[in-house]
């Protein structure tokens, strides 16, 4: 296998006596989609401003390509969008994709080119003389996505992507983001939205306060988690359910969405039997599926608990 | 690469600054108010024109007429066929019709021109009292215009000598030989040659100097405090910091930021040449006679006081400049910043005010003293060197000095910098300032 795109090895970083990332260690192979996933305050952003050199680590050490060299020296093979959005107001847009082409070393003139065609392909172009200031916050947003790819890096960083984007610019994204792993170049992003990530990313890493929780490939992730799932979906009469599903001697835990759900069976407990006990009380079902876990319930069921601790926390 | 990099910087910094509205209008604004004060004593003084005085001679030896002849020789400018100073008529009158003669007068005394035919621009009260203690009493429209004012007191008393001289039996021809006045001309001497610069301009250009940088220091460098404090509330540097290194970052901005100060200045500095060389015309355009524009002290700059003045100006602005920017990379709002920058602003003022009192004497030992710290040479040093001679030994000194001091600044600006742009929340106290410097 190819050295890592990107090599965390056990880093810690404090911030005046908080804990914020903890004896992490990740690695990021090139080629595919990473997420980076894991509750808020989990130090997602920390690790990827780490990535970024924007933070040194107290301990511990990250490559980049297999070299120590830091990413700025490298920042022409990486392409980075913050989750705190910025870009100068005041400046106009083209002339802004411009400035950020040459922060990353590319020509003048490429710089142009290459900010035109991306105005195109946003569907933005009309607006390249504007000043950013009067641009809709999605059309900024894609600008500032522009500006992280306009040199066509072989790295791309991407700090919660589709946060703040309407279904529409959200799925120009998408697609932006999955082209670029299909030319064969390496997409970290983070996330905590869990069906974003599931369906995008081919490898995967869950953090919570600081740590590892879970890494791997998402086939891996999965059947590492074992167990029986299933996927349920109701149309009526759901109370009729309710003591069925609370029969600890059938199902293990219950992630209950109202009008569907998702549970895990008691290890031993056959499907059938459970079936036969819903229809037998007349539940009406619209969906009743064997399921493999999906990565919600596997990171409700890791970091439940650690998720309402941060919460609780941070509203403290 | 590297420096690929800084010099987009420099000109985002400067395309988007000299773009702006404010730009456009402050760099337009000065010339026009330049113009304006270079008009101003053309348009408001009356010394250029002739002043009618009339003279109530109270006096048991009628001294007013030998008075009015001393002044009716008094002209306007040296040439030979110069305009009059004073045109002079003489009201005898007895000492009890002195208060009606005198308020008759006063009462057609001070109009605007044109507005009365007989019109006074003063009237000048002679008693015996007033004689033999010298105190006289003008009445006049334009008794605040000092220059004038003392121009008339400057004739008065070389009369009034002329006549207490001839009074007590002296020839008139020897008193007149003897009163004359001495007039100093003063002109600048620069490495042993004649700079052509009378005292007067020499001053002004050293004022002028000191007040530029004053200017540039305090506007740009606040300026570039601000546009830190703005990139970091627009998060934009983030986005920076992955690309570019701290470095990188404050010396564009710095550079960028001086660069359009640079530009302004050389509008400014050049629309100034240009209102000097034309001056002439400019003044006819407003009426104004050649002799006025004469007495007008516009100052001309050698080409040494050039490169010394733009030498220091430059490393003086970056010097500020740098420090400005680590104020802002420490803060998160404009106000926040003020409680920081007064520290930088008081060395600013210090260095400016100093500049006062070399102008007034360049060879003193402060001025010696203050031209080696690099926080006031670049006020100090221009000063001096247009104002006298100094040692080459001591340029090299204070410019030597003034370079290690830009970059110990430099340095320690940038160490602020580094942590700084990426901080967020509460504003850093002295001691932790200490910490990211060390860091």
């Amino acid at each position: 296998m190819a050295s890592p795109s990107v090599r965390i090895s056990a880093v810690t970083k404090r911030f005046s006596g908080h804990l914020a990332v903890n004896q992490l260690s990740l690695d990021v192979y090139p080629g595919g989609i990473f997420g980076l996933l894991g509750p808020n305050g989990a130090g997602k952003s920390t690790t990827i401003r780490l990535i970024m050199g924007i933070l040194e680590p107290d301990e511990g050490s990250i490559s980049l390509f297999g070299l120590l060299d830091g990413s700025r020296s490298l920042s022409a093979r990486i392409g980075y969008l913050p989750e705190e959005r910025g870009l100068y107001k005041k400046m106009q847009v083209l002339d802004h994709l411009i400035f950020l082409g040459e922060t990353k070393g590319i020509s003048r003139r490429d710089a142009r080119v290459r900010a035109q065609a991306w105005l195109e392909r946003l569907g933005i172009a009309d607006w390249a003389q504007k000043k950013v200031e009067d641009l809709s916050k999605g059309m900024q947003q894609k600008v500032q996505f522009a500006g992280a790819l306009l040199h066509e890096p072989e790295l791309v960083i991407l700090d919660e992507p589709f946060s703040g984007l309407d279904p529409v610019n959200a799925q120009v994204m998408k697609d932006i983001v999955v082209g670029i792993a299909a030319e064969g170049r390496t997409v970290l992003f983070s996330t905590h939205v869990m069906e974003q990530a599931e369906r995008m990313c081919d490898h995967i890493a869950i953090i919570a306060r600081g740590a590892t929780v879970v890494n791997g490939a998402v086939a891996q992730v999965k059947a590492d988690f074992g167990g029986r799932h299933i996927a349920l979906a109701f149309t009526h009469d759901k109370e009729r359910a309710e003591t069925i599903l609370a029969d600890r001697t059938l199902v293990a835990s219950i992630d209950d969405y109202g009008a569907s759900a998702e549970l895990q069976l008691v290890d031993g407990a056959d499907p059938q039997a459970l079936l036969a006990a819903l229809v037998r009380e007349r539940v009406g079902l619209r969906r009743f599926e064997l399921v493999e876990p999906s990565l919600q319930s596997i990171f409700i069921a890791k970091v439940g608990a650690d998720a309402a601790v941060a919460h609780a926390e941070m509203s403290a | 690469m590297s420096m690929q990099k800084i010099f987009s910087v420099v000109r985002r910094e400067f395309v988007e600054r000299v773009r702006t509205k404010a730009f456009l209008i402050s760099t337009l604004l000065l010339p026009v108010f330049m113009v304006g004060v270079f008009l101003l004593p053309i348009l408001m003084t009356g010394t250029s024109r002739t002043s009618r005085v009339a003279i109530v001679d109270a006096s048991s030896a009628a001294v007013g007429p030998q008075i009015a002849a001393a002044m009716q020789t008094e002209k306007i400018g040296t040439r030979p066929d110069a305009e009059a100073r004073y045109s002079v008529q003489v009201f005898p009158a007895a000492e009890d019709q002195l208060t009606a003669v005198r308020d008759g007068l006063v009462a057609k005394t001070g109009f605007g021109r044109g507005a009365g035919t007989d019109q006074w621009s003063g009237v000048l009260v002679l008693t015996d009292a007033t004689l033999a203690s010298g105190k006289l009493a003008y009445y006049g429209g334009n008794v605040g215009g000092l220059e004038s004012m003392g121009k008339l007191q400057r004739t008065l008393s070389q009369a009034l000598a002329a006549w207490r001289l001839g009074k007590s039996g002296i020839d008139q021809k020897l008193v007149k030989e003897a009163t004359a006045p001495a007039d100093l001309q003063t002109i600048k001497v620069e490495d042993g040659k004649l700079a052509g610069q009378s005292g007067e301009q020499s001053f002004i250009l050293a004022y002028a100097m000191g007040f530029i940088l004053y200017l540039a220091v305090l506007i740009y460098g606040q300026q570039t405090m601000t546009s830190v404090v703005e990139e970091k509330n627009s998060r934009i540097m983030e986005v920076l910091a992955s690309s570019l290194t701290p470095f990188q970052m404050l010396l564009g901005k710095v550079l960028g930021v001086g660069s359009a100060g640079l530009a302004q200045m050389a509008i400014w500095g050049g629309s100034a040449a240009l209102l000097s060389s034309q001056s002439g015309a400019i003044g006819a355009l407003f009426g104004a006679n050649a002799a006025t524009l004469q007495s007008l002290p516009i100052p001309s700059m050698s080409a040494g006081v050039l490169v010394v003045f733009l030498l220091y100006f430059a490393l003086g602005f970056l010097l500020y400049g740098a420090l400005y920017a680590a104020i802002g990379a420490m803060c998160n709002s404009i106000q926040e910043t003020q409680q920081y920058a007064l520290f930088v602003t008081m060395f600013v003022l210090v260095g400016f005010f100093a500049m006062f009192s070399v102008i007034r004497d360049p060879n003193s030992t402060m001025g010696m003293v203050m031209s080696l710290i690099p926080f006031f040479a670049p006020f100090v040093m221009p000063v001096r060197w247009s104002m006298t001679t100094v040692p080459p030994l001591e340029l090299a000194m204070s410019l030597g000095l003034m370079i290690i001091g830009l970059l110990l600044c430099t340095w320690l600006a940038g160490r602020i910098y580094r942590t700084g742009i990426l901080m967020y929340g509460k504003k850093p106290s002295w001691r932790e300032v200490w910490r990211w410097i060390r860091a």
